[in-house]
């Protein structure tokens, strides 16, 4: 944990921290105000309300005032108290099934870690690269995107920092100055972003996106693969503009990666053989990801992953005070409560009303409201949690989707895709945040990269929604 | 008559001459300390509460001094100042000095009472005299191939500010660490010091260390509750300071210095990153740039006076002339009133002439200055100062853990 030293002018930043209280009140009186004026006409009491307990969590999880999942508790509590469903109808949403996905994917990914398994494979993985500075840059970047392909993104920078930081020490690498040592940690840090939404694992965003249109359809039109179908260009075309960015931004100021190569092999020596467990684990994760690829809309996401969970403690791969450590339980609160929220704008008929009245003119525009909804999605998520975005945005949208009259489907894509695509700030991702805490990078280093890179991804992905997606048969218009 | 800072300038260049019955008496040295055992001085408070630290014999200085400190009627006088004797008082030698830790470490050892702050030094000596490379005027000797740095325990630490503060002898904590060869300039060394002091005392503590090879180590020197900074450059000519102050200039670098100095003072309160310059080691013209090219940065400079002691390399050096120097301590003060600088944070320093005292030289008043030093002084104004101080600190400080753990989902 490192520090910062915030040098603006004294009130100002009073400002900002008398600030909290002020936001606290501002959501508050915002509940206050939509909830108690006159029912706007096609809008039904209950989701009057409904659209009052949105109202007052979005403006906490935009305005940081509780944390995400607290806000997410208070909405389950919230919904039942404003009588817009039954606490029975709340309270059994939180059992859904993306939570459950969720919750296994991270106690895979946490075999993954504590067993040791992940990190050797990064070694090995960069040792084979590491023999010039170009070639270990490109196998970080590519190290990092492929393995969120198999666990969440965060996890992934987290759990890669330590040997960059490692490796860029050894180098000599001067922080804030040395070229090579940003580009590292930002090839860390976009390497996972990008891996992160090609598949279903590489965070919660698309099974939350996925669970909240189940919710409002009752439908699930995605596979496992079906979704990294429909990923694939967008993740294609930015592991290369991310790595030329990287490039032309940072050029490569520095000869040899000689010592860099010698402590990789002397890390990876001190790893000696594959150990039995690790391989145990490798044997399920393997069969897991099969199994989903090739069964998960049969047999259920959930009920694999669960399935595997129940085989690593059968066969004694993992105790339960490993998964403790590496599970982020707020994640499956902020989920719980993200699903119910959506649930309730949904059978309010809130989220329809909402869309209506704000989209009605464009209706006949369907790719401009995809273009804007992706646009607002990316923006979002430069500065708040990208799961709050699709908790924020999944509603709304699927409002818009049924008054615009395309395939609601189309809208967890739409949503979940770009909400994963933070480039340029340390609050927008995990993985942001940890390069930077690296003191490599300055502000600006992230930002003025990053916000390009994310503007090529939201025209690549309307591109991709454009043009690829109706060669799968799924259009828009 | 002389003013007082005038006087605390004159004595400092001459000493004083005690009764040899009261300095047997011992109780008026007051500054024994681990790093100069040697010194003997006696800290006198002039007329307007100017304290000033006055060699005294067998100093060769303080020999021939005409100023003299006397007791009449149970009260101490200074003779030498003009026809009539000025009243004075002593700031006696605490007597937590003749305690020991439970460690069995004399007290005076581990920590020095000057001013009205307690001086520690946690490192049993600096570490240019490891590296074999003291500076000129210290009476430090390079140490032995090979030798290490070793530090006091913590626990010595807290039992020695405790005894000072009991005993009312002193306000502040100030670490003097000397020099860590390591990329932090000490700063990991001293953080459990730091942490231990203000964790167990509602203190104000300054740092005086050498700067760290790169500034996230000053934030984090902030942000672990150091109220005040000093990086000393001592010698503002380059030649000159690489001449006296070999280690300085070698081991760390002169621009080093003022690059860190510049980047602590956008970091700390204005007025609590100060760097002293050595009056008499260079010529006045060069002391003044220095003063010029600091106060530019936002850095208080701090001008302390040069005496030669015996038992360092500059033990001939000729003593500076009050005269010359003067002007100096008028440029000193104006250069900081242009670039306001507070300058209530640096005061009650016996060695050196602060900014608001250069006001004598200056011919300024100062009065809302005065005033606002005087309230500081008093015990209300030094809690209103203790809770600015710490809220500042939760104002600016962010840990970089928050916005992870903002974005973490």
């Amino acid at each position: 944990m490192d520090v910062i030293i915030d040098t603006r002018p004294l009130w100002m930043v009073l400002l900002s921290h008398t600030g909290r209280p002020i936001r606290f009140a501002v959501g508050i009186l915002a509940f206050y105000l939509v909830a108690t004026m006159e029912t706007p006409e096609g809008l039904t009491l209950e989701g009057q309300r409904a659209l009052a307990v949105f109202v007052l969590c979005i403006s906490y999880w935009m305005l940081n005032v509780l944390p995400l999942m607290i806000t997410s508790l208070m909405a389950i509590a919230l919904i039942p108290l404003t009588g817009v469903l039954t606490s029975a109808e709340t309270y059994a949403l939180f059992g859904n099934s993306a939570v459950f996905f969720i919750l296994g994917a991270f106690i895979l990914a946490a075999c993954l870690m504590k067993s040791g398994l992940s990190t050797r494979l990064s070694l090995v993985i960069l040792r084979r690269f590491g023999d010039t500075p170009r070639r270990l840059l490109l196998g970080t970047f590519l190290l990092n995107a492929s393995m969120a392909f198999f666990m969440s993104e965060h996890a992934v920078a987290a759990m890669n920092f330590p040997i960059i930081a490692e490796i860029v020490a050894v180098l000599g690498l001067r922080p804030h100055r040395s070229n090579f040592g940003k580009a590292l940690f930002l090839a860390m840090a976009w390497g996972s972003t990008i891996g992160g939404v090609a598949t279903l694992l590489g965070g919660g965003r698309a099974p939350l996106a996925l669970a909240i249109l189940e919710q409002a359809t009752g439908d699930q039109p995605y596979t496992f693969l079906s979704w990294s179908l429909y990923t694939l260009p967008v993740v294609a075309v930015m592991l290369g503009a991310g790595y030329l960015v990287i490039l032309r931004w940072f050029p490569i100021d520095i000869e040899s990666v000689r010592e860099a190569e010698t402590v990789l092999a002397e890390k990876v020596d001190a790893l000696g053989r594959l150990r039995g467990d690790e391989k145990g684990i490798a044997i399920v994760m393997i069969s897991t990801v099969t199994t989903w690829v090739f069964f998960g809309h049969s047999l259920g996401l959930a009920n694999v992953a669960i399935g595997a969970i129940v085989v690593l403690f059968a066969v004694r791969l993992v105790e339960w005070r490993d998964v403790e450590e590496y599970v982020n339980w707020g994640i499956i609160l902020m989920y719980g409560g993200a699903i119910c929220l959506g649930a309730a704008l949904d059978k309010s008929g809130a989220a329809l009303w909402v869309a209506e009245s704000s989209l009605g003119p464009w209706a006949d525009s369907p790719r401009l409201i995809i273009a804007a909804m992706s646009g607002v999605a990316w923006l979002l998520t430069e500065a708040m949690s990208n799961s709050a975005v699709v908790a924020l945005m999944m509603p709304v949208g699927l409002g818009i989707g049924q008054d615009v009259g395309f395939p609601v489907a189309i809208i967890a894509p739409v949503v979940a895709i770009p909400a994963g695509l933070a480039f340029a700030f340390p609050i927008g991702t995990p993985s942001n945040a940890i390069a930077y805490s690296s003191g490599y990078l300055r502000l600006r280093d992230l930002f003025v990269p990053g916000m390009l890179l994310g503007l090529i991804a939201w025209i690549v992905f309307n591109l991709t929604v454009n043009f690829y997606w109706p060669l799968l048969g799924f259009s828009p218009v | 008559m002389l003013s007082p800072v005038h006087l605390k300038l004159e004595l400092a260049v001459r000493g004083i001459r005690v009764d040899p019955a009261l300095a047997a008496q011992g109780v008026l040295a007051r500054a024994p300390n681990a790093r100069d055992p040697h010194s003997r001085e006696v800290e006198i408070v002039l007329p307007d509460n100017v304290v000033a630290a006055c060699a005294m014999q067998p100093e060769v200085a303080a020999v021939t001094s005409p100023f003299a400190l006397e007791v009449k009627n149970d009260q101490f006088w200074l003779t030498g100042a003009g026809e009539e004797a000025i009243k004075v008082s002593i700031l006696p030698q605490p007597r937590y000095y003749g305690r020991e830790t439970s460690l069995g470490t004399p007290m005076w050892q581990v920590g020095a009472v000057t001013g009205n702050y307690i001086s520690i030094d946690p490192a049993a000596t600096c570490g240019f005299a490891i590296q074999g490379v003291t500076c000129a005027f210290c009476t430090l000797k390079p140490q032995p191939a090979g030798a290490a740095q070793t530090l006091r325990p913590v626990q010595e630490v807290v039992e020695t500010v405790r005894a000072a503060f009991d005993e009312g002898v002193a306000e502040f904590v100030y670490f003097n660490t000397g020099y860590f060869d390591a990329e932090d300039g000490g700063f990991s060394a001293l953080r459990p010091y730091i942490e231990a002091v203000k964790n167990k005392f509602d203190t104000l503590v300054a740092v005086q260390a050498h700067p760290p090879a790169d500034n996230q180590w000053i934030d984090r020197t902030y942000a672990a509750g150091v109220d005040a900074l000093c990086y000393n450059v001592e010698v503002y000519d380059a030649d000159l300071l690489a001449h006296y102050c070999k280690g300085r200039t070698d081991l760390v670098g002169r621009n080093r210095y003022f690059e860190a100095l510049a980047y602590a003072a956008k970091i700390f309160p204005s007025g609590t990153v100060w760097s002293d310059l050595i009056v008499g080691l260079e010529p006045p013209a060069s002391t003044t740039e220095g003063i010029d090219a600091l106060t530019a940065a936002g850095v208080l400079p701090v001008l302390s006076l040069f005496r030669p002691l015996q038992e360092s390399a500059l033990g001939d050096y000729p003593a500076l002339k009050p005269d010359e120097v003067a002007p100096i301590y008028a440029h000193l003060y104006r250069a900081v009133r242009d670039a306001k600088i507070n300058v209530q944070w640096m005061r009650d320093l016996g060695y050196a002439v602060t900014p608001i005292e250069a006001r004598y030289f200056a011919g300024e008043d100062a009065k809302f200055d005065v005033a606002v030093s005087s309230f500081y002084k008093s015990k209300i104004g030094s809690r209103a100062v203790r809770g600015l101080s710490k809220l500042r600190r939760r104002l600016r400080v962010k840990e970089v853990r928050e916005s992870f753990d903002s974005s973490k989902l």
